[in-house]
Formats: structure tokens, C-alpha cells, sequence
């Protein structure tokens, strides 16, 4: 065969895979945003077709039906607290384990780590009793504080890996300067933790925004629910409804998306960083 | 600093005069400090719920009543005993070995794809990666909803699409029946995460230094060769980080199938996370829900363990 010829085999044996799932990944998907905007006669006569009047009144009727716009609220309020917290937390915390040796360093770094394998569904019960007795249940704080406890693990991980990579001379040169530990962490180094700050929110506030099961456990006054939580009492109360569901879950997902977007550069790098460095 | 310094500068040096230093603080104070609100946020969260779960796991504590008492290891027995554990447990370990086998191999072949395609049209193969990802950022309960619906008979979408291109005979109720329900809620599960597991392996890929491949084939490799040879021992970090990840979101599963099937039809696609839930929120078994989730543990732990160690090996001996 000659030289072209096997490029070109090369080629197609590249493209047909990849044409294949992008086909099978964006059928669903259109399915998805066909059925948030059919009407319901639509819906029964045409399942799979584009909309035939596009009823765009479904984003609104999901929205009020669903009350989507506190949901929507309440999940940026706990995504923004969780992910700021996470962020002053984890890293401060690997800071000293990354730049430490010795037992104690080690030891503590294993503590956390270990959060990585537990099945946190594990403790809920206790974890809500103890709740209970602080007041902290049907209240966003309560909520906030288990969904950092919870990522902290992953959080410091992904910065006391980074942090390593970033040369000491800069702090060195600080400590001489006189200033204090903290200040030359939050001034010096956390400017230079960007890369692996970006993949911290985007991958923290993925998991908290779509979390369900803390959200269902822990906040039951309807004025309280998130988005999954919304979502989830929408199908309970309108289950035959597929194109209000199908709306609501169209609208709801679309703040994550659009922050994906945005960072999708250091989201990719962030996301493989272990895989490079094994 | 201080021990450096000439006598007659040590007076004059700044860091003297900070007040940490004049009241003497021991050196590791600040570190604590860094260290203590993740530390005692994270153990109060995770590590005090987790161990006391585990006491729980040998009384008969149901969860509400002030009422505990110590049963040994009844739980474990009758956990053991007990068929709708047992199907669970098989359910996630079919669930988890099969999504682990399908999705990185999918995952690797798209990789490999997408990195010629690195070289050859780049703006597309950009555009692709972003796409592949897109699934992932939905809630697994939404995936669970979409799923519901495009596997749900007759008027489903996947059912529609069969009868439209003439293929009847192949629709199913592919939820309704026991024997296809698992596999079903499988595929939506692959459907979300193989972006996820296709970006690790890239990296893998893009880190390869190209002149191996150069080198190998100056040797006379062919493009198996090659694979064999070069690539897939370059890419065994990526593998072991991607398997390990399958491994345990498949162990925890529970949003998908709780959207999806609720575990059913009767038990066939019920998760061990689930039955917990079942068990500890829903009957008030909780001592019980609690020996559940220890068995769950010590089997994630001893695979992850015992996965780990064979596939860091691997990474060693090249």
C-alpha cells in the first residue's frame, strides 16, 4: 500500500469512531431539548421529531411550576459558599503538607485522603443526628458545611499536589522580608495556584450543584430545595408531564454548562494533571 | 536566622522584631493554624459519622429511639443470609466491572482517535474533546430522568427510533424486564462518563514524547507494535487513574438508578448504596444499614488495594 493509502486508512479509522459517539452523544441530547419544547399533544403524536410548534412556553411553565428560580438561587447560594470555603480551607490546609515533611505532615495528609475512598453515604445518619442537635438541619449553612467537609479530601489533594510543583525561592525570599506565613501564602503563593484553583471550582461546584442525596436528607422546607431537588419533586408531581421535566432539567443545567465554557481550558488540564503525573 | 547572623546584625535585622518572634511562638503554630479549620470541619463531617457508623454496625439500633443494644455480629450474619443483599452487592459488582471493562476500553479507543486527529485537524478534535465532556456535567438524577424515558416502551425514544427504521423486532421494555433493566441503566451510565474517562486517557496520550514512536519504528515496529510496545506501558498512569475513578463511582452509585428504575423492576437493578438507604432511612434498620456500608468499605478497600498494587507494578517494571 502506498504512503497516502495508509495515511488515509489512518485517517478514516480516526474519524469513523469519533463521528459514531459524537452521533450517539447529541441524539440523545437533542432528543432532550425536542421534548422541553413540545406541547403535550406534540409529545404523543411525534415523540422523537423536532417540536412542531415550538413551545418555548414550557421554559416559563417549568420555571413557575417548578419554582425554579429559588432553586436556582439556592443552588448558586451553596455552590458559591461551598466552593469559597473549600477554596480558603483546602488550601491553606495544603499548604503546610505540601511544603512540610516528616511523620505529622504525612500522617494528616493519609487522614484526609482517606475521605477519597470512604462511601460518605456511611455516616448520614450520624452525621444527621449531629445535625439535629446543632440546629443545622433545613438550613443552607448546615448544608454548605457537610458539602465542604465532604470535598475537602479531593480539594486538598489536587492543591498539596500542585503546590509541590511550585518553586520555594519566592516564599523564602518573603519569610526573610519579615512577613508573616499567612501573608505570604494568600499574597505570593495562592496567586500562582490559578491552574489547579480553576480545576478545584469547576470540579467541586459539578459535584455540589448536581448533588441530590444531601440536599433530599438535609433541607425539606420547599423554600430550601435545590435545583436536583427541584427537579426531583417536579417528576413526583407531574410525572406524566416528560416536557416539563425535560425543560426544567434543560434550564437547570445550563448555568454548569455555561461555566464549563468558560473554563473548559483549565478544566481539561486540571482534570488529567494526575494522569500525567501518576 | 538569627544563628547566621554576625552578632553586632542580629539587633538591626527586621525578622527580630516581629512580635511572633519576641513572644516566642514554636514554629509549627502557624501550620497548625493553617491546617486545624479543614482538619476539624473534615472530622467532624466524614471521619465522626464513618467511625461511629461502624459501632453502630454491631447494635440494633434503629436510627431514632434512644434504644441501643450491642448484637455482635448478628448484622454480618444475616446480612449475609440475606438475598436482597446479595443481589445488590452482585447487581453493583456487575454494574462496576462491566462499566469499568466497556468504559475504558470505549474511552481508550476514542482517545486514540482523537490524538491522531490532535495531529491532523486540530480545531475539530478541540471542538470534540469539549463535547464529549458536555454529558458529564449533568446531574446524574437528570441522566436517570432522560433514561426513564428514552428506554421506556412503545412510546420511548429509543423504542421509536427502532420501529421507525423498520427494526420492530428489537424493541423492548428494556426497563420492564429484569434481564435487560441493569444493562440499560449501564448504558446510560457509560453515556455520561466515557468523555470523562476518554480526556485521562488523552493526556496519557499527548505526554507520549514522539520520538519513541520514531525510534520504534526506525526498529521496524508496525503500528501494533507500536501500541503494545509503546504506547500502552507510556499510558499506564492514565489507566490506572482512570480505572481506579470507574471502580469507585460504580461502587457508590445510587442518583442514576434511584432516577432511573428505583432500583426495580423488584430488585434487579438495586446498588448497595441504595439498599442502605433503604434500610437505614426508609425501615429504620440502621445498626443494620450501617453493617452494610462497613461490608461495602472493606470490599472497596481490599479491591482498590489489591488494583492499585497490580497496576502500579505495572507502571514500575517500565
Amino acid at each position: 500500500m502506498s504512503a497516502r493509502g495508509a495515511k488515509a486508512v489512518r485517517h478514516t479509522a480516526a474519524l469513523v469512531p469519533l463521528l459514531l459517539w459524537t452521533v450517539l452523544l447529541l441524539v440523545p441530547l437533542i432528543i432532550t431539548v425536542g421534548i422541553a419544547l413540545k406541547t403535550r399533544y406534540d409529545l404523543l403524536v411525534n415523540p422523537i421529531g423536532w417540536p412542531q410548534p415550538v413551545a418555548w412556553g414550557n421554559i416559563g411553565t417549568a420555571w413557575q411550576e417548578g419554582d425554579l428560580g429559588t432553586a436556582l438561587m439556592n443552588s448558586v447560594i451553596i455552590t458559591t459558599c461551598g466552593v469559597l470555603g473549600l477554596i480558603a480551607l483546602g488550601a491553606s490546609a495544603a499548604y503546610p503538607l505540601a511544603r512540610r515533611v516528616g511523620r505529622w505532615p504525612t500522617g494528616i495528609y493519609v487522614y484526609f485522603i482517606l475521605g477519597l475512598i470512604v462511601p460518605l453515604q456511611l455516616g448520614l445518619v450520624p452525621l444527621y443526628r449531629a445535625w439535629q442537635w446543632l440546629g443545622l438541619v433545613d438550613s443552607q449553612a448546615g448544608v454548605v458545611l457537610i458539602q465542604i467537609g465532604e470535598l475537602l479530601p479531593l480539594t486538598i489533594f489536587l492543591f498539596t499536589g500542585f503546590i509541590k510543583t511550585v518553586p520555594r525561592e519566592l516564599e523564602e525570599a518573603a519569610a526573610i522580608d519579615g512577613a508573616s506565613q499567612f501573608r505570604t501564602f494568600w499574597t505570593i503563593v495562592f496567586p500562582l495556584l490559578r491552574p489547579v484553583t480553576a480545576t478545584v471550582i469547576i470540579v467541586t461546584s459539578l459535584v455540589i450543584w448536581n448533588d441530590f442525596l444531601i440536599p433530599l436528607l438535609f433541607l425539606q422546607q420547599p423554600d430550601l430545595q435545590t435545583i436536583p431537588l427541584a427537579i426531583y419533586g417536579f417528576v413526583g408531581e407531574y410525572s406524566q408531564s416528560w416536557n416539563l421535566i425535560f425543560a426544567s432539567i434543560v434550564v437547570s443545567s445550563l448555568p454548569i454548562i455555561a461555566l464549563f465554557l468558560i473554563l473548559q481550558r483549565s478544566f481539561i488540564k486540571g482534570l488529567t494533571g494526575g494522569a500525567l503525573k501518576g | 536566622m538569627k544563628r547566621f547572623a554576625p552578632a553586632g546584625l542580629a539587633s538591626s535585622m527586621p525578622i527580630t522584631a516581629t512580635p511572633a518572634r519576641l513572644l516566642r511562638l514554636p514554629r509549627w503554630l502557624p501550620d497548625v493554624a493553617f491546617v486545624l479549620p479543614a482538619l476539624i470541619l473534615f472530622t467532624v463531617v466524614v471521619i465522626y459519622p464513618v467511625l461511629s457508623s461502624f459501632v453502630y454496625g454491631f447494635t440494633d439500633w434503629n436510627g431514632v429511639s434512644p434504644d441501643v443494644h450491642f448484637i455482635g455480629l448478628r448484622n454480618f450474619t444475616d446480612l449475609f443470609a440475606d438475598r436482597n443483599v446479595r443481589i445488590a452487592f452482585v447487581n453493583t459488582l456487575t454494574f462496576t466491572i462491566v462499566a469499568a471493562v466497556f468504559q475504558n476500553g470505549i474511552a481508550l479507543g476514542l482517545a486514540l482517535a482523537l490524538d491522531h486527529l490532535m495531529g491532523w485537524l486540530r480545531g475539530l478534535a478541540t471542538a470534540l474533546r469539549i463535547l464529549f465532556l458536555i454529558p458529564m456535567l449533568l446531574s446524574p438524577l437528570a441522566i436517570g430522568y432522560l433514561g426513564q424515558y428514552i428506554f421506556s416502551p412503545t412510546f420511548g425514544a429509543l423504542d421509536t427510533l427502532l420501529a421507525d427504521a423498520h427494526l420492530e423486532s428489537w424493541t423492548r421494555d428494556w426497563l420492564g424486564d429484569p434481564h435487560l433493566a441493569l444493562g440499560s441503566v449501564i448504558a446510560a451510565n457509560l453515556w455520561q462518563y466515557v468523555g470523562y474517562n476518554m480526556i485521562i486517557f488523552l493526556a496519557g496520550l499527548q505526554a507520549v514524547p514522539r520520538d519513541l514512536y520514531e525510534s520504534a519504528s526506525l526498529d521496524g515496529a508496525g503500528e501494533v507494535q507500536q501500541f503494545w510496545h509503546v504506547t500502552w506501558p507510556m499510558i499506564a498512569p492514565a489507566t490506572t487513574i482512570s480505572l481506579i475513578l470507574t471502580l469507585i463511582g460504580g461502587f457508590k452509585v445510587f442518583d442514576l438508578i434511584f432516577a432511573m428504575t428505583n432500583g426495580g423492576p423488584g430488585y434487579a437493578t438495586e446498588s448497595v448504596v441504595m439498599r442502605v438507604y433503604r434500610e437505614g432511612f426508609q425501615l429504620n434498620h440502621f445498626g443494620y444499614a450501617a453493617a452494610i456500608s462497613i461490608t461495602l468499605c472493606l470490599f472497596i478497600f481490599v479491591l482498590s488495594v489489591a488494583l492499585l498494587s497490580i497496576l502500579r507494578r505495572r507502571e514500575v517494571v517500565v
